[in-house]
């Protein structure tokens, strides 16, 4: 086992950027996925994903219908044409869902399933007039983490090191406009703006996720370890370190057991998590009242 | 009496363009107490949500600005405690915070200095005895010391309180009434109450607004909550 993790742990270990990348989405989704579960858009955690990977095929595939030709496996061009289609559709999504939300008409439940099945059966759909979908965009949207690039890999930190800033800078603005909007409104607070931010922030994460390790695997991440964190913080700071360190740690050791079990690693991550989750759930129910 | 410091000029509100109060012509007197009564459904608390400016007027004009430099009025606003949402791991000093965020700027810590005051006000609503403890995990009493610290924490010029007493005990709202009375006379700001309790406010307030069937009827305790104009107002005879 030790031999093992100072294998994966070494500079020169082949999938050393998958390790990093993994390690990295499993800090950095809890983080905004706290916020998903305090507003208690837990189902927009599983919708989103889907819909960010529906505007990575869409993006894909749009050079061919255009009679342009793309390599079969992902390149440094078209890892930037899925982002910018992740990202389309992520923040289109999320925009529309929380104005259809504000407007407090319908059923947001249904909403969301609906975008959820539409979005995973329009993937399928243009993916399978895709020549190359079977080369590499599946594996790519099933998270199979292996072929991360040095390209993928410094985009994936960049953008998740600009949400982790945003997050830390503007916390007290974003926690109050979720805790308490008449309060916020009552400060002058422009809640619309704050709202809008934490959108963009989600939408980002969610589409590097995405590409990085699958819609799967990105909702896993978003919500478990902020689920788990949950049972054990006492207070908001807790929550969020808590959060975070159980989705990176989640993460590195997922990854260590799927490449000694020859497992995929995605979901050996989830399930590892899920597995947490109902220990931290026992212990939190075995554990005397008031020790949290 | 004071000058006035809010006045509402034919003001018309409600929901979705429909009115709920119309034709409401009043003046709120700075640093006085006024009480807003009135049953389920009269338009109370979409009056104050129109005077905190959370719903726009439907027509009519609402002046609330300082008369000598222009500045918008500071509202503390104390909403009802049972809204908020206990999946927040609040403490009761992290909500109180809150209240200084509106100085604060963003992407800025706030400063030592505000934090004392934030657990002055927790001291003089007698709050600070729980301000670590979770909100979520307070009684209804302790939360609305929290809410009532987090309103003053805002350096208000008007404390608008949304039902304060609901859901707690008699003793409980007899503490919480009269430390609202003492906070205006000592901190001279003008208090605007929401509440159902006629005979708990009736020995605070100067003014009463009671909301009935569309129509706001105004006057001091003395007048408009004796029996005879009660009975009046509800067309009920006594004998």
């Amino acid at each position: 086992m030790m031999a093992s993790l100072s294998h994966i742990l070494s500079p020169d270990f082949l999938l050393r950027n998958s390790v990093y990348t993994s390690v990295l989405v499993g800090f950095s989704c809890p983080l905004v996925g706290v916020f998903l579960v305090m507003r208690r858009l837990v189902f927009m955690g599983v919708a989103l994903p889907q819909v960010s990977s529906t505007g990575v095929a869409i993006a894909l595939s749009v050079p061919l219908w255009l009679g342009f030709k793309l390599g079969g496996h992902p390149s440094e061009s078209s890892h930037m044409l899925a982002f910018i289609g992740s990202m389309t559709f992520s923040l289109a999504a999320i925009l529309i869902l929380a104005f259809m939300e504000r407007r407090g008409r319908g059923q947001p439940e249904g909403r969301l399933g609906t975008a959820y099945v539409a979005a995973a059966s329009l993937s399928i759909l243009v993916l399978s007039k895709n020549p190359y979908g079977e080369l590499g965009w599946l594996d790519m949207l099933k998270g199979e983490v292996i072929t991360i690039s040095n390209f993928d890999l410094v985009l994936t930190a960049a953008t998740l090191a600009l949400v982790l800033a945003t997050l830390g800078l503007f916390h007290k603005e974003l926690l109050l406009v979720s805790f308490d909007r008449p309060m916020a409104i009552t400060l002058r607070k422009n809640v619309v703006f704050w709202d809008v931010l934490l959108y963009v922030l989600i939408g980002l994460t969610v589409s590097m996720a995405v590409l990085s390790v699958g819609p799967l695997i990105a909702f896993g991440f978003l919500l478990i370890p902020a689920l788990t964190a949950h049972l054990f913080a006492r207070n908001m700071r807790q929550f969020t370190i808590l959060a975070s360190l159980c989705g990176g740690v989640a993460a590195f050791v997922g990854f260590s057991i799927a490449y000694q079990a020859d497992l995929p690693v995605g979901p050996t991550d989830v399930v590892l998590l899920a597995v947490l989750y109902a220990v931290g759930w026992l212990i939190a129910r075995i554990l005397p009242r008031g020790s949290k | 009496m004071n000058h006035a410091l809010i006045t509402l000029d034919n003001l018309s509100i409600g929901y979705n363009g429909q009115p709920v109060l119309s034709g409401i012509s009043l003046s709120i007197a700075r640093d006085s107490f006024t009480a807003i009564l009135g049953a389920n459904g009269s338009g109370k608390s979409t009056l104050l949500k129109t005077l905190l400016g959370l719903l726009s007027p439907l027509s009519g004009r609402i002046d609330a600005t300082q008369s000598s430099t222009g500045a918008p009025l500071a509202f503390g606003y104390v909403p009802q405690a049972i809204q908020f949402d206990p999946i927040y791991l609040l403490t009761g000093f992290d909500v109180a915070l809150m209240g200084t965020y509106g100085r604060v700027r963003p992407g800025r810590f706030v400063p030592s200095a505000e934090r004392a005051f934030v657990r002055e006000c927790l001291q003089a609503t007698g709050a600070h005895e729980f301000a670590l403890t979770r909100f979520a995990e307070l009684s209804g009493g302790q939360k609305q010391r929290v809410l009532i610290a987090r309103a003053l924490a805002t350096r208000p010029d008007v404390l608008v309180l949304d039902e304060p007493t609901a859901g707690v005990d008699a003793e409980a709202t007899r503490t919480v009434l009269e430390f609202i009375s003492r906070t205006r006379r000592e901190k001279q700001v003008t208090v605007l109450l929401v509440t159902h309790d006629f005979a708990a406010i009736r020995h605070h307030a100067q003014q009463i607004l009671w909301l009935h069937q569309g129509k706001v009827l105004k006057g001091a305790p003395d007048e408009l909550l004796t029996s005879e104009r009660m009975a009046e107002i509800f067309e009920i005879g006594i004998s």
